[in-house]
């Protein structure tokens, strides 16, 4: 007894210090610029190892609901189809409508709620699996899916690993979308600031080719792109980068200004 | 608290109260916001002309706590000008000692990743700001940038917010001025950008000031590339 007490102690102890270094491990990675498929697959071989399983997935809804395999531990054929017939049916699917933990330990013995899945789970090599919800508050963004070769379910020590497992999954999804929107928001901002820069730039071009004021060459700008269906912006831009002929825009014969209305004009003419 | 109610009061205020705002919240002497896009910048605010002058020197120069900053993406402390500051910003401890200037501390204006510009902060008396100071001053410019995406988030794709404008309108005769001189001289117009600070640099003109006598047309740039070489 007293050499398989120690075996198993042995284990409890290696577990828990591989548990530490994974987690040290991911909060480490996600400090700096992430890649967060890189993450995800790293925790999905990482559940594997801390909780005796045969594979891993992480499953993430897009914006239509439809759950899609974002990391794996393998990438078998037939694990990738237990995961696609999850839109369907399965722990997967339940537990993301639910935002509950979904375990199932007896698919080859038990009516299944999910007759498809359950067969082509046992058919597969996996008779026991389990489904940890993504969340963030009362937002479910997807799970980690947790097949084992043995009909055994996961005690609620595992059940908890796993759960924070998924947790930190949840925070590395969050945090790259969120540097995401921010990199968007900025290019817009970039971009919004350049185009005015370049706007500028364009009405000095045409100000000082045709010894107009800054108005009048912003008002030559503007009919020009008006004239030729393009944008503002753009014919700036073109400008700027010479690939239109500043002379097309200041041209009175092919791009006539605007009408003259002030009254000394009118009295001369 | 009373940082909480000041800001308010500054966000509330339109862009180009937000350095005063900044001043009397922080309280610092002197404060100015920098927009930052690729080698262009463009200050948004300053708390004063003093401050002016310094964030349109670091525009010249193309040195300074500004450009520092935003480079790496961190503070950066000067409390006093040593050896070390001179060596790294030679024309801008220069500029800074003449205008009274003891400190300065710059912070990127960024959020979740996405770099905006920088807040730099200038105190006339030397010394480190206090803790609470420089962890005001890092959520000011934390807060600030969320502020101006916010700003842009609500404005038609391309043109910058209303609230933005004075980012490019204080600059707005430097770039008709690169336009101009790109023609006078059939350069391309960063290169006609890099001769203006060239001569502003080499007649110890602010650049916006030589800029206006340009577009006044007081002022045309001599095709001389001898200026180029001896200017930057």
């Amino acid at each position: 007894m007293i050499p398989v007490s120690n075996e198993s102690e042995q284990r409890a102890i290696q577990r828990q210090a591989l548990t530490a270094t994974t987690f040290v491990e991911i909060v480490d990675t996600l400090v700096d610029d992430f890649d967060v498929i890189d993450v995800l697959t790293q925790l999905a071989l990482r559940s594997v190892e801390l909780l005796e399983a045969a594979a891993a997935g992480i499953l993430l809804a897009d914006p239509d609901g439809n759950l899609r395999v974002i990391g794996a531990s393998t990438e078998k054929v037939g694990l990738l189809e237990l995961f696609q017939i999850q839109n369907d049916e399965g722990p997967c699917l339940d537990c993301y409508n639910s935002g509950a933990v979904v375990s199932n330990a007896g698919l080859d013995d038990t009516p299944s709620p999910w007759p498809r899945f359950a067969e082509e789970s046992v058919r597969a090599g996996f008779p026991s699996v389990c489904a940890v919800p993504l969340r963030l508050k009362d937002l479910v963004l997807g799970c980690l899916n947790l097949f084992m070769s043995e009909p055994v379910s996961l005690s609620t020590a595992e059940v908890a690993l796993a759960q924070a497992l998924a947790d930190v999954a949840s925070i590395a999804i969050v945090q790259d979308q969120a540097t995401r929107e921010a990199a968007v928001r900025e290019g817009h901002l970039q971009h919004a600031l350049t185009s005015r820069i370049s706007i500028e730039q364009a009405k000095g071009m045409i100000s000082e080719r045709s010894h107009v004021e800054m108005d009048e060459a912003f008002d030559r700008l503007r009919s020009y792109a008006r004239n030729n269906n393009r944008g503002l912006t753009e014919v700036a831009e073109s400008l700027v980068a010479g690939t239109i002929n500043i002379d097309a825009v200041w041209d009175r014969r092919r791009v006539p200004p605007p009408p003259a209305t002030t009254p000394e004009r009118r009295a001369q003419s | 608290m009373r940082f909480t109610v000041a800001f308010a009061r500054a966000v509330a205020t339109p862009a180009s109260g937000w350095c005063s705002a900044c001043v009397d919240v922080l309280d610092v002497s002197g404060a100015g916001i920098t927009m930052m896009s690729g080698g262009q910048t463009g200050p948004l605010c300053v708390s004063s002309k003093r401050m002016a002058n310094l964030e349109d020197l670091q525009f010249t120069m193309g040195e300074g706590p500004c450009r520092d900053a935003y480079a790496s993406g961190r503070p950066v402390h000067a409390p006093r000008f040593d050896a070390g500051i001179f060596a790294r910003w030679p024309a801008f401890v220069e500029q800074a000692r003449d205008s009274g200037i003891g400190g300065v501390f710059a912070y990127p204006m960024s959020s979740n990743g996405a770099k905006i510009g920088v807040l730099t902060l200038y105190q006339d008396l030397e010394g480190e700001l206090t803790s609470g100071q420089h962890q005001d001053s890092r959520v000011m410019a934390g807060v600030l940038a969320e502020t101006m995406l916010s700003m842009q988030d609500n404005a038609p794709l391309g043109v910058l917010a209303d609230g933005l404008q004075d980012a490019v309108a204080y600059r707005a005769e430097i770039h008709q001025a690169s336009g101009m001189v790109s023609i006078q001289l059939q350069v391309p117009v960063a290169e006609a950008l890099v001769r203006i600070r060239a001569h502003a640099f080499a007649s110890g003109i602010p650049v916006g000031a030589v800029a206006a006598e340009i577009v006044a047309r007081r002022l045309r740039l001599s095709d001389d590339r001898q200026e180029l070489a001896e200017g930057v």
